[in-house]
């Protein structure tokens, strides 16, 4: 047993230190030997112990005379730790590859492979107001949704996608270029939800509904205009202005449909129907039902079509 | 000497700052130098590092002298004559030398004891099995060594086949010497050569060639303060004369034409090549410093360091010392088993506390294998090892025992 763990321990040591990679060498003979029905005579099993119980013999002779007793013991608890902490390595490896982060998807704390944690990252979507209980990934929904009331580009496809996200926000504007990407390559149902969480421009969102409104194509390249666009120019009303023209718009016919009251209400409506996703952050993307929260690599979305 | 004028000559004892930091009971496999034998062969390198014999200019009559100087050192050790005194690499080289080089016949017959070191056990067997020869054991008596009926049992028995009688003067195993002087009188009466492998001996007993008679003496340098890589084999004169050199080139021939040579004097003939000039010269001021010290006081400080180590050990029951008990018929080695105890382990959990010593089969397999033996540690002392070490090394080796 005292082998097996040698051979897991020298051998990821070995990958920095050539004494290691020898010790790696003499683990695996003995291991060999072993599954093979042999005797380990390699005396390495001898070596291992020796070194470790002789290294307790200086801090206290009752604690050596312990581990040596129960060196067996010691040696199957450290093995079954290092196979447990081999699956989770290996869970870990196949979760960030599948969602993005070690721990699964959706899933925040540390992951070795993320360590700054930066796909799992979101611009936070509360409104000031305290809730009881704070939403979590469980409470994502699109089932209680109209998503007839947002944009939507229809593509006859068995895989449904839909992006919640807001322009100005950090998190979105990483994973939108990502979304863009596969939405070009796959043949995807799509659905864009601008959600205002930053201190945006107080009429940007009746500025995108009234352009939705009036012309679905331009509306579309106005999007990715605004996702282009710098954070400071979002914040400016003249350069919204450009854009909107820029892509085609009459400007004069977009504001005017930006002050109907219908247009506030339907802008009011949107916003009621998103809280029903519980979503708590920026971007939240919904593929096929399953929500993916922050910016994932483009494999994580992908991964998730059908 | 007292202890720390003798330590103060070796650097690597030197270094340490106290005993619990490096203690050498190694010394059965290669003795730590003393700073003159390092100072010599620095001197070599740094002042007069040219060929020797061979070039005629000053420097390299500097090294032909240093040779010679050291041959005549070497030769006065063992009580032998100059042109006897064959440089090789260490022990094993000296042993093969002989090996190749008796011409020896198929049913011819090699004696060794039952517990050579591998250096004087494989050439014979190898011997046996391209030649034909017959290579037989003679077993140890009840106090460890050679068992002298035993062996004139077997030259009886084999009746003028034997050719070679090659025994250790004392074993690397367990210390015990063999009486030299009595099997190659009783060899000499059967016919047999008589080759002594004085590795562990020459390093702690004086050796008399003459005394003893016996046709070859294989010895290392590196066993007895000197340099790695220098060996010596003495060989009777006219024994030597006879040999074939088993390697000829540059150094061996007085002179050579297109399709014939005329080969050097002994010893010269014999060693081939560019020779290891700072490692002769290294050898000869080893040689110097043993005669400083003299066998006697190696004898005194083995007894007292071997008896200190056997008392503790005898007092332990499941400890088994290899040989004899009795600690002075062990020089300077201390080789014991634990019962239900690796000697690897063990051998590492002493190297933990800084105690160097060496465990496992000790290059007799042969032994170890006859007896069903895993294995065993063994303390080697030399004469600059103190009490005060022992005492470091039974403190630890009994909280070793306590957690095994
Ligand atoms: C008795 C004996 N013979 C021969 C040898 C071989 O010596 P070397 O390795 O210097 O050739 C040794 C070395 O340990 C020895 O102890």
């Amino acid at each position: 047993m005292a082998c097996i763990i040698a051979l897991i321990v020298f051998s990821i040591m070995g990958l920095f230190s050539a004494t290691h990679r020898q010790l790696a060498r003499e683990a695996f003979d003995c291991v060999f030997r072993r599954v093979t029905f042999r005797p380990c005579n390699t005396g390495f099993k001898e070596k291992i112990r020796g070194r470790i119980i002789g290294k307790l013999l200086k801090r206290s002779v009752a604690l050596a005379k312990f581990s040596n007793k129960y060196f067996e013991v010691f040696a199957w608890i450290f093995f079954l730790l290092t196979v447990a902490s081999t699956g989770y390595t290996i869970k870990g490896g196949y979760n960030f590859y599948r969602y993005g982060s070690c721990n699964g998807l959706n899933q925040g704390g540390f992951c070795a492979f993320d360590p700054t944690g930066k796909n799992n990252a979101t611009s936070s979507v509360a409104d000031g107001s305290c809730p009881i209980k704070q939403p979590t990934t469980k409470d994502l929904t699109l089932s209680a949704v109209d998503l007839e009331l947002f944009q939507s580009k229809k593509a006859d496809s068995k895989n449904d996608l839909v992006f919640v996200g807001c322009y100005s926000c950090d998190y979105t504007r990483k994973a939108y270029p990502v979304v863009k990407k596969l939405l070009e390559k796959e043949n995807i149902n799509y659905t864009f939800i601008h959600f205002s969480v930053k201190n945006e421009n107080e009429n940007f969102p009746l500025y995108v509904y009234a352009a939705s409104k009036i012309d679905q194509e331009k509306y579309w390249r106005l999007n990715d205009l605004f996702f282009e666009a710098s954070k400071e120019d979002l914040q400016s009303q003249e350069k919204i202005d450009k854009m909107v023209i820029k892509v085609g718009y009459d400007l004069q016919v977009i504001k005017d449909e930006a002050q109907k009251e219908t247009t506030k209400q339907a802008v009011q409506k949107q916003i009621e129907e998103i809280r029903k996703t519980h979503i708590y952050g920026t971007p939240t993307v919904f593929i096929n039902g399953r929500s993916i929260v922050g910016p994932k690599p483009y494999r994580v979305y992908k991964l998730m079509l059908r | 000497m007292n202890d720390s004028s003798i330590q103060s000559n070796f650097p690597t004892l030197n270094k340490r700052k106290s005993i619990e930091e490096f203690v050498y009971f190694d010394n059965a496999c290669t003795t730590l130098r003393p700073k003159s034998v390092i100072n010599a062969m620095n001197k070599y390198y740094e002042e007069y590092s040219v060929c020797g014999e061979r070039s005629l200019h000053k420097l390299g009559k500097m090294v032909s002298d240093k040779v010679h100087e050291t041959r005549s050192l070497v030769a006065r050790l063992i009580d032998a004559r100059k042109e006897e005194i064959v440089f090789t690499r260490n022990t094993t080289e000296s042993i093969n030398f002989v090996a190749y080089s008796i011409d020896w016949k198929k049913g011819d017959v090699v004696l060794t004891s039952d517990k050579e070191h591998n250096s004087n056990l494989l050439p014979w067997i190898r011997l046996s099995a391209k030649l034909g020869t017959v290579h037989a054991v003679v077993k140890s008596d009840s106090n460890g060594s050679i068992d002298l009926l035993y062996l004139k049992e077997l030259l009886e028995k084999y009746n003028g086949k034997v050719k070679l009688v090659a025994v250790t003067l004392s074993s690397n195993l367990d210390g015990i010497t063999n009486p030299v002087l009595e099997i190659a009188r009783l060899g000499h009466r059967y016919g047999a050569l008589i080759l002594v492998d004085a590795a562990q001996g020459l390093p702690h007993q004086s050796v008399s060639v003459k005394k003893f008679d016996v046709d070859f003496l294989a010895f290392s340098g590196h066993k007895m303060l000197g340099p790695s890589g220098t060996g010596v084999l003495y060989g009777k004169k006219k024994l030597l004369e006879e040999f074939e050199p088993f390697m000829i080139g540059g150094g061996t021939v007085v002179k050579s034409t297109y399709n014939s040579y005329c080969l050097e004097n002994i010893p010269e003939r014999f060693e081939a090549g560019l020779q290891d000039y700072a490692g002769i010269i290294g050898l000869g001021e080893a040689v110097k410093f043993i005669q400083k010290v003299g066998y006697k006081e190696i004898a005194r400080r083995d007894l007292e360091l071997n008896k200190y180590i056997t008392d503790y050990l005898c007092s332990i029951e499941r400890v088994h010392i290899i040989g004899a008990n009795e600690p002075e018929k062990r020089g300077g080695i201390i080789s014991f088993y634990v019962d239900g105890a690796d000697s690897h382990m063990i051998a590492l959990m002493l190297d933990e506390a800084n105690i160097m010593v060496r465990s496992g089969q000790l290059c007799v397999h042969s032994w170890f294998s006859d007896k069903d033996i895993q294995g065993a540690i063994r303390v080697s002392a030399y004469f600059y090892n103190t009490l005060e070490e022992a005492e470091y090394f039974t403190k630890t080796l009994s909280n070793i025992l306590k957690a095994v």
